[in-house]
């Protein structure tokens, strides 16, 4: 999960990495008062949880307090790759003599982190990777294994960085590590380090994804108002809804309401569907052995999208249990009602009691499987996949 | 033959006395598989399903020679019970649970190499030698023994492919679960290399999904390999990826997309799969 740069300042400023004395503001009503208080000129930072928000005009600069208020005003009107700037960071204007950058990572094909360091930092860092790799500095590091002064001495000197800086560098890469390593990171990046026109270091921007696995090690994040989200982006209302309820879920463009068991074939159901024609609207992952509370929950959130016409559903019993997941369709068959027409298949994991389940639901209450077609291992899922198109296509 | 699991193996459970580890211990036990027993601190002298429980895998390895294990504990115990499965003298591990986090699977892989433990997962399904030892969360219902390997990143698909050999009567030789996790304990290429050395596997289906580097480093292995490797990828049509920042550029390079990883594999020789049926077909042209 991202942070938004001001997050990850505040997170440098912890490690004693120097960062600008910024202020944020959510209204342009409060960008006088903050211009004012930091002195002019200044930077005005939009905050949004994407890339290339310089190229899409949300970074500009102010002579004076009623300038930035003006520009404030229209980049809270802002839309950067769709997100709608929420944040301004207001920061004094930095005198620019040298950009590096330094960034930390992990190199999962080879389970080792990695440091990286150039002396040419900015926006173009990628095409310098790529165009001139000898100006990229690597260094890959077990697990456990520290930064050690003199390797960090080393690479800020392979940076570049003036000589009565050296140590400052280093420290500096040295603190970016110890953060990556403190706050299961896994991404931190400087970019630019900033050499400006009084000497001094100071990192003029912030990138960091942290683990949200790990988060429950970090309780002082929650406290500092981060909390799970997107590697890019905020959640829509129908996500915050479904991460709230513990289901990981994304909202697609298409019409077909998609209730898969795993992640994996969550994934794959989706190219199924386009395979045939259709187009998901979601992407749902039930998670390992979910209760019926959670069933009835995915199938809410498919009810309640106005976008979905049909509703695939397939389970395929591993860790999760047919007979609960048998239970969670009949309580939110019987508590919510479905209005919509659904394909499904089950088997696997006790799928006999599930049928049976099924059945009697059904002896009970005919009405109330009378949307629902309902398929076993007799069936291939293609064929439901192909079926879940159709339904889709006879209800619009 | 069967690779990583078959009937000899002595197999235990880490939290074996907890809802899930006891559930499909009975299963497990219930396929045939050779379930010695188990971990549950602070329960060593009880019984479950009549095998013993012990305090520390140390002393269920000396107790009854288990040389297996699989750990059903929650995501945060997951780094300390590998850590002491691997120092016990366990030699495979399958590691069930899910939301792992990275930083301690970096650590357990470390371990692992240092001490030549094979170790799948997290967030896997588990490990299958059909007909011989079930270990993990996968229904049996879709297996059957036969000719035909199986790797995968999710289980679900395990379950799919297994289905689609099961019925079109290629069977299974031995299906491993990679795990659906950022960083894993095995990659493809590993497994791949244990399936060619396995006489009775006469090809390998593999299955990788969106995102991540294992399927990209497969291609290494690939063309030197005997056995025939299918693909299938998971998330032609997902909406475009997240990018983990430059960093992730510069070590990773330009890897990820699911038509790229397809590509990328079917140029080292593999032959890409778009649906399950679409399996038995190549098969059957490849004579296997």
């Amino acid at each position: 999960m991202r942070l938004y740069e001001f997050e990850g300042k505040r997170l440098f400023r912890q490690f004693k990495i120097p960062v600008p004395e910024g202020v944020v503001v959510g209204s342009a009503k409060e960008v006088y008062d903050a211009v004012k208080k930091i002195g002019a000129p200044v930077a005005l930072k939009s905050q949004v949880l994407t890339g290339g928000r310089g190229k899409a005009g949300g970074i500009k600069l102010a002579d004076g307090p009623n300038e930035a208020r003006t520009i404030a005003e229209q980049l809270f009107k802002l839309k950067i790759k769709g997100f709608l700037v929420e944040r301004l960071l207001i920061e004094p204007k930095i005198d620019i003599k040298q950009e590096y950058y330094i960034g930390v990572t992990i190199d999962r094909a080879k389970y080792k982190l990695v440091v990286i360091a150039s002396g040419e930092g900015g926006v173009d860092i990628e095409e310098t990777a790529e165009k001139a790799p000898e100006k990229i500095i690597k260094k890959a590091l077990s697990i456990d294994e520290p930064l050690y002064t003199f390797d960090a001495l080393a690479i800020a000197k392979q940076m570049g960085i003036p000589q009565a800086l050296i140590k400052e560098g280093a420290s500096i890469v040295q603190k970016l590590f110890k953060m990556f390593r403190s706050y299961d990171a896994k991404l931190v990046e400087i970019n630019p380090l900033v050499l400006t026109g009084e000497d001094k270091l100071i990192a003029a921007d912030s990138r960091v994804s942290l683990d949200d696995d790990a988060l429950f090690r970090h309780p002082d994040l929650a406290e500092a108002g981060i909390e799970k989200r997107h590697e890019e982006g905020e959640l829509t209302p129908r996500e915050r809804q479904a991460t709230d309820w513990g289901i990981p879920y994304l909202d697609l463009e298409g019409n077909i309401g998609m209730f898969p068991g795993g992640a994996g074939f969550g994934i794959m159901g989706n190219d199924f569907i386009h395979h045939y024609g259709g187009v998901p609207a979601n992407f749902m992952d039930s998670g390992g052995g979910p209760s019926p509370e959670r069933i009835a929950k995915m199938l809410v959130l498919l009810e309640e999208n106005p976008n979905v016409k049909a509703i695939f559903g397939a389970r395929f019993g591993g860790i999760s249990r047919c007979d609960d997941f048998a239970k969670g369709v009949i309580m939110f068959l019987k508590d919510h009602g479905l209005s919509k027409p659904m394909v499904m298949r089950m088997t696997g994991n006790m799928w006999q009691e599930g049928v049976r389940l099924f059945e009697e639901a059904k002896a009970e209450d005919p009405s109330l499987m009378a949307k629902v077609e309902f398929h076993g291992i007799e069936t291939p899922i293609e064929e439901i996949s192909k079926r879940a198109v159709e339904l889709a296509r006879e209800a619009k | 033959m069967a690779i990583l699991v078959d009937k000899n193996s002595k197999v235990m459970i880490q939290g074996i006395t907890g809802g899930a580890g006891k559930f499909h211990a009975e299963r497990m036990i219930a396929y045939g598989t050779n379930i010695v027993g188990g971990t549950s601190p602070g329960k060593g002298g009880q019984k479950i399903h009549e095998r013993p429980v012990f305090d520390t895998v140390a002393e269920c390895v000396s107790e009854t020679g288990a040389d297996v294990s699989a750990i059903f504990l929650p995501a945060q115990f997951v780094k300390e019970a590998a850590i002491e499965a691997i120092r016990a003298g366990i030699k495979f591990l399958v590691v069930i649970p899910e939301h792992i986090p990275i930083h301690d699977m970096l650590r357990v892989r470390e371990e692992a190499v240092k001490y030549d433990v094979t170790v799948i997962g997290g967030n896997t399904a588990g490990i299958i030698t059909p007909g011989e030892a079930n270990l993990g969360i996968m229904p049996d219902i879709a297996f059957k023994p036969g000719r035909v390997g199986t790797v995968s990143r999710s289980g679900s698909i395990t379950y799919y492919v297994a289905d689609t050999l099961t019925r079109t009567d290629y069977g299974e030789t031995t299906c491993v679960g990679l795990g659906g996790d950022p960083v894993l304990g095995s990659t493809f290429a590993e497994i791949l290399l244990k399936f060619e050395d396995d006489p009775k596997t006469k090809a390998v289906v593999m299955c990788g999904e969106i995102g991540g580097v294992y399927e990209e480093h497969a291609c290494e292995v690939i063309p030197n390999m005997k056995t025939p490797v299918l693909a299938m990828i998971g998330g032609i049509y997902a909406p475009p990826g997240k990018r983990m920042g430059h960093a992730g550029a510069i070590v990773e390079g330009k890897m990820g997309t699911a038509q790229q990883k397809l590509d990328m594999l079917a140029e080292a020789g593999a032959h890409p799969c778009k649906t399950f049926t679409d399996i038995p077909a190549t098969l059957k042209k490849l004579g296997v």
